[in-house]
């Protein structure tokens, strides 16, 4: 019994001082921090990496290195070869697309970072309005690092609500879900300042359109609930009843925070399809220009009744917008598919759905409070 | 193994107590008599013969027995009645210790105990009066197991003093006391105690077995002696407690367990012992049962952050880079910029550091070893990052690491977790988390191939017995915990009979 | 019986602890990327195919139990020497010793391709194979008890994955679940079938059943353990089922370690690294109990100390990993050890119930003649 420990331990040892794996030593990798995908001049991707590195000087710092090649993995052994310290994506933060690059379909880059075990799943992807190398070089005057930055700055904003989410497993949740199509936050550089101007729609893989901040909104609406954002809106003078406001102006701002929404879905029809769509917002009024007394029931009922027309007008104006470039980002398929026994639903046969597809929208606005001073 | 161990051993053990030459009868000549003594002890010089005419004859040996007694108790009664039967002696010596021996080699073994040896001429029976000195130092407050609460008193290197501690704690009739010899040169007593009606009487015998069977020179120290007797003593792990406290092993014994006091050692032995409670102090019953609960949670996680923190860097900053969440990322490699080594020998460095320092104030003087733990934590860690062989962030770790190792109260198993780091981090700078969970498996199975004296070293965790874990990880309060914990197999099981939690609350509250 | 197993009062284990060598045995490799099988069979389903797979495994293991029950004291070997006759008998038993050799295998080799795949692509197989074939050993030489006891503690110290389930749950789209019994009945039990792979483990009752010391309560405890282990496979399908998109789990291979590559703490993040490495604490008693059941049964054939044998079987499965190397091979072994393991883990045990009450009816019918 004793032997066969002391066999066992020199037996390990020698296993021990033969095998040894690869090291990644922290300090000694260029860590990839995010990659911007456009097509090259002369090859098929042009990729841009923002590497981070550590220097002896106990400072770290940001490489911008840039390369051409057929493949995206073509160009990783290239941006390898300018980089001082080896490349490791495990750290990736974040993909950019150019705009263009989007329009030709990334569902191959998806899948190729579906397949390494390094890239997690929490990624961040958005697409770049232009290009994404000039937005990556720019010299910014208030920005560090630029991969940081913009991880951060997108992370931010998906948290509090504004945009919708874009992790790498959700965009490949929606690209390979039959009724629901991607869409992906869309950057652009103002000159020294780097903003969110919207979401880019998808169909399949490829980018067909793109949104405003305010009208992506109801599509955060639709694909999601809502538990803590905060929204504008324009309601419009003449909607307005006189037993509110007397001579109202022709545009009224209502801005509430925090949000609760919660959202019904029935398929009435599976034919045409017809969806009925009942959503129930709880808001909190946080500022209404000019000013109203929402402290008496009457006047808040009214008002309720106003948002409620405003934003389904608003709802329905936008779907009917993402129906004529036939791109469903809000996952009514995911509803028909869901709802109707033995679908067998395809995506080009949905897609042509999609198109003839009618939305009754009915809101159920709820004002809790409206602050400490009426 | 261990029975066949013994039966070689009591057959050893008897041949060589026949072969000693001092075991013949006590001759009835002085003369005789006294050339046989110095035999037996090689004419050593510190024996002292003293004939008190016209028949008596003293033998001791200098310096063990106290002189005081001896003028006034042993020698002024026999001066004032000389001619006297060695019968009638025994009644008139004015000490407490007086009998009759008639074999010399027994009465010789007396008189290294401290026995004066009265030979009257014509006698065959010598008298032995035994006045041993007591040397020992005065009791002293605990100092490896110091506790907040609790009795301010820890064992002394005497066996008496200690056994009088214990019967002080329990003043039962039960509580045994069995005197048992090891060491065929140093025949050191050892006393063996027990609660009778609550300790395993299985136990007991096995635990008998083992110190008599055992065939060694010497146990110098209580130390020696558990590694000799304890179940596996090639594992790194004990398998029995040592404490110094009274009231710990007191409070054992309460529970079932067996206790060994070694003459000359200020440690009792406690077996049966399972891994966890070696990481439960004394303190934890004096405690109100939330506070216990909180410092044994707080105690237990220490000791597996101490091991595993480190490692856990190593593998982390050699491999898996990706585990490392984004804010840490930058601090951490930037910290580690400088530093010329890979982790593990960064880590292995540092660690080794520690345990110089921890090594330096155990062996010096107690005040500069105040000074060296100030220099070497102070200005080594200082200087190790300034000059760039070390990170901050690892020294951080690597602090919290040994002070994690600090808090167990045993300092046995102080030290077996000092040491695991260290198997540990190498498996983490060569193979990863891969190479942790290899390690943690060995760990784990090491526990569970242990055993102390026969019963599971795992309890009550495995095998698992839910009522003992009320009194394991958390402590619940004293109505709860009214079972002695079944891995000592006790003949009584319960404490006490449970009864209702404060019954008089309950009305009151009706009310 | 004349050839009952003959077992020391030390070498009992407690019935309690059926429940976790059952769920010990039952919970290793297959759980990593069973979903993508099953929903290949049965779609959106595929939770249901889980639940009818775990019934099946109660029904099962109430045949095993009772075909136990009739010889009192005796291990698959011996009823086998019992039935057949020794010859034929102990045919059947080498089946079984080599049924047992091959899920150890399975169990390793699909062990080392996850660690391959996913942490150390560079770390060599052989390396892999001969530190967990000594983890192995050092348990198994410990005897029985510290097999159990590994098969506790691997539970036990497992726990904290599960509560990991609640991170994924974020993402979760309860909608992907409609509309219920879509698939029609014969591919949800394909499905069934599909999840051979991921259930076996309890056969191990066969052998470890003579050494429980309060069997009238064994019953209790083998349901019980197989019945949580249902209900964690079915919370990871239906989490599986909801955080996925249909075909981008066909296209996930562990689609169980993906899950729990979205948990992140302040202090670490990605901890599928560390769950993969993990989980070498969850096959341990996997590969414990089932070189211990091929040892069982080995003893019976010829006389092996087991050293001797924890040895030779070591050697044999170090050489025969060098014969699998590339991942279609590996899905073929799988493919077909799966299929073989569906006839002996679901469909001999009826068959032997059969026999055995046939035989102790022969028997007592005999008895009454004479």
């Amino acid at each position: 019994m004793k032997k066969c420990c002391v066999i066992l331990l020199s037996l390990f040892l020698c296993v021990g001082l033969a095998a040894c794996a690869e090291t990644k030593l922290l300090e000694r990798v260029g860590l990839v921090t995010l990659v911007g995908y456009d097509f090259g001049k002369e090859e098929a991707v042009e990729t841009t990496a923002v590497v981070r590195q550590v220097s002896t000087e106990l400072q770290s710092k940001v490489a911008i290195i840039t390369a051409e090649n057929a493949t995206t993995q073509g160009t990783r052994a290239k941006v390898n070869n300018r980089a001082a310290e080896k490349i490791m994506s495990g750290q990736l933060r974040g993909v950019l697309f150019g705009e263009e690059f989007a329009s030709a379909g990334i569902g191959h880059n998806i899948e190729t970072s579906l397949r390494n075990s390094t890239i997690s799943g929490a990624m961040l992807l958005a697409v770049v309005e232009g290009e994404t190398r000039p937005m990556l070089e720019y010299p910014y005057p208030e920005i560090d690092d630029i991969g940081e930055h913009i991880y951060k700055l997108l992370k931010q904003n998906i948290a509090s609500e504004q945009v919708v989410s874009s992790t790498l497993h959700e965009v490949a949740h929606d690209y390979y879900s039959v009724g629901r199509d991607v869409a992906i936050p869309l950057l652009n550089r103002d000159e020294e300042l780097i903003e969110i101007s919207g979401i880019a729609l998808f169909r399949r893989d490829k980018m067909v359109g793109k949104l405003s901040v305010e009208d992506s909104f109801y599509v955060k609406l639709m694909r999601d609930n809502y538990h803590a954002g905060s929204y504008e809106m324009k309601l419009k003078g003449e909607d307005l009843p006189t037993s509110l406001l007397k001579d109202p102006p022709d545009e009224i701002n209502v801005v509430f925070d925090p949000i609760k929404t919660r959202k019904d879905v029935k398929l009435v029809n599976p034919t045409t399809p017809e969806f009925d769509l009942h959503i129930t917002v709880q808001v909190r009024l946080l500022e209404i220009k000019p000013n109203i007394n929402v402290g008496e029931v009457k006047n808040a009922e009214e008002l309720e009744k106003v948002i409620g027309t405003g934003l389904s007008a608003e709802l329905s104006r936008v779907i009917a917008d993402c129906q004529e470039i036939g791109s469903d980002v809000f996952g009514f398929g995911e509803f028909y598919r869901s709802s109707v026994r033995h679908s067998e639903l395809t995506e080009e046969k949905w897609h042509a759905m999609f198109k003839e597809m009618k939305v009754n929208i009915d809101f159920d606005v709820t004002l809790l409070r409206s602050g400490i001073f009426e | 193994m261990s029975e066949k161990k013994s039966e070689l051993a009591s057959t050893q053990q008897s041949s060589a107590i026949e072969s000693d030459h001092t075991g013949s009868a006590v001759s009835d000549s002085t003369d005789e008599f006294i050339q046989s003594v110095r035999d037996a002890v090689h004419n050593t010089s510190d024996l002292v013969v003293k004939s008190i005419p016209p028949n008596l004859t003293l033998f001791y040996i200098d310096n063990l027995v106290d002189n005081q007694t001896l003028k006034q108790h042993v020698l002024k009664e026999l001066l004032k009645y000389p001619f006297q039967s060695p019968q009638y002696m025994l009644s008139f010596l004015s000490i407490p210790q007086v009998k009759l021996e008639g074999e010399t080699g027994k009465a010789v073994r007396a008189m290294m105990d401290g026995t004066v040896l009265i030979h009257v001429e014509g006698y065959t029976q010598v008298v032995l009066a035994n006045i041993p000195t007591t040397e020992s130092r005065a009791l002293s407050a605990p100092e490896m197991e110091s506790q907040v609460i609790g009795a301010q008193v820890a064992f002394n290197e005497s066996l008496s003093t200690n056994i009088s501690l214990i019967r002080r704690y329990i003043k039962n009739p039960n509580l045994c006391n069995e005197n048992l010899e090891v060491g065929k040169q140093t025949k050191t007593s050892i006393a063996m105690i027990f609660i009778k009606g609550v300790a395993s009487e299985e136990m007991v015998n096995t635990l008998r077995q083992r110190i008599t069977d055992l065939e060694t020179d010497s146990a110098l120290d209580s130390s020696i002696l558990e590694q000799m007797i304890d179940d596996n003593s090639l594992s790194i792990f004990p398998q029995m407690l040592l404490t110094e406290r009274p009231d710990k092993l007191c409070a054992e014994l309460l529970n079932g367990k067996l206790g060994l006091i070694v003459d000359g050692s200020s440690l009792a032995i406690v077996c049966p012992h399972t891994f966890l409670e070696f990481f439960q102090s004394q303190e934890d019953q004096n405690l109100r049962w939330q506070i216990a609960t909180f410092v044994r949670l707080l105690r237990f996680s220490a000791v597996v952050l101490s091991v595993f923190l480190t490692p856990m860097y190593v593998a982390a900053l050699t491999y898996h880079y990706e585990v490392i969440p984004q804010t840490l990322v930058v601090p951490l490699s930037e910290s580690r910029a400088l530093v010329p080594f890979p982790p593990l020998f960064e880590a292995l460095l540092l660690e080794m550091i520690i345990e110089l320092l921890r090594e330096a104030g155990v062996r010096l003087p107690s005040k500069v070893g105040q000074t060296i733990g100030i220099v070497g934590g102070i200005v080594i860690g200082t200087a190790a990052v300034q000059a760039g062989i070390t990170s901050n962030i690892l020294i951080i770790i690597i602090a919290l690491g040994a002070l994690s190792s600090f808090t167990t109260p045993s300092y046995m198993m102080g030290n077996v977790i000092r040491l695991i780091r260290f198997p540990l981090i190498l498996v983490a700078g060569l193979w990863g988390f891969y190479g942790i969970m290899l390690g943690f498996c060995c760990i784990m199975i090491e526990l569970l191939r242990q055993s102390s004296l026969g019963s599971p070293y795992t309890a009550p965790f495995y095998p698992p017995r839910l009522i003992d874990w009320r009194d394991s990880l958390v402590r619940l309060p004293l109505p709860f915990t009214f079972k002695r914990p079944s891995n000592t197999r006790p003949e009584d099981k319960n404490k006490y009979e449970p009864e209702p939690i404060n019954p008089e609350n309950d009305e009151q509250k009706v009310t | 019986m004349k050839n009952s197993v003959q077992i020391g009062p030390s070498d009992t284990i407690s019935a309690f602890l059926l429940f976790f060598i059952v769920h010990g045995a039952q919970i290793g490799v297959g759980i990593h990327g069973f979903q993508r099988i099953i929903y290949q069979d049965a779609k959106q389903d595929a939770w249901i195919s889980v639940i009818l797979a775990g019934l099946a495994t109660h029904i099962i293991a109430i045949f095993m139990l009772k075909t136990l029950e009739i010889y009192g004291s005796n291990d698959l070997y011996g009823i086998h020497q019992d039935i057949f006759g020794k010859w034929i008998g102990n045919f059947f038993n080498i089946i079984y010793i080599s049924y047992c050799s091959v899920a150890f295998f399975a169990v390793l080799r699909n062990y080392i391709e996850v660690v391959q795949t996913w942490v150390f692509p560079d770390l060599n197989t052989w390396f892999l194979t001969v530190s967990l074939l000594l983890i192995v050993m050092y348990a198994f030489t410990g005897g029985l008890r510290v097999i159990v006891g590994v098969s506790f503690f691997s539970a036990v110290l497992s726990i904290w994955l599960f509560p990991m389930l609640a991170f994924p749950m974020k993402f979760i789209e309860p909608r992907s679940l409609l509309p219920i019994l879509d698939s029609d009945f014969s591919e949800i039990l394909k499905g069934v079938h599909s999840m051979t792979f991921t259930v076996i483990g309890f056969e191990i009752l066969y052998v470890i059943y003579p050494f429980v010391k309060d069997k009238e309560k064994a019953k209790k405890h083998v349901h019980l353990g197989l019945f949580v282990t249902t209900l964690i496979y079915l919370a990871v399908m239906l989490v599986t089922l909801t955080y996925f998109s249909g075909a981008q789990l066909t296209k996930t291979i562990w689609a169980t370690l993906t899950l729990f590559g979205v948990v992140k703490f302040p202090f670490i993040e990605r901890i599928e690294y560390f769950v993969v490495c993990f989980w070498l604490l969850i096959i341990l008693p996997n590969l414990c109990l089932f070189i211990w059941s091929a040892f069982r049964g080995a003893k019976r054939l010829v006389k092996v100390s087991a050293n001797k044998f924890v040895w030779l079987f070591s050697l044999i499965i170090f050489g025969v990993s060098f014969m699998f190397k590339t991942r279609p091979q590996i899905n073929t072994f799988n493919d077909y050890y799966s299929q073989v393991a569906f006839y002996i883990v679901f469909v001999y045990p009826i068959l032997l119930y059969v026999l055995a009450v046939a035989k102790k009816k022969f028997k007592s019918h005999k008895e009454q003649i004479e």
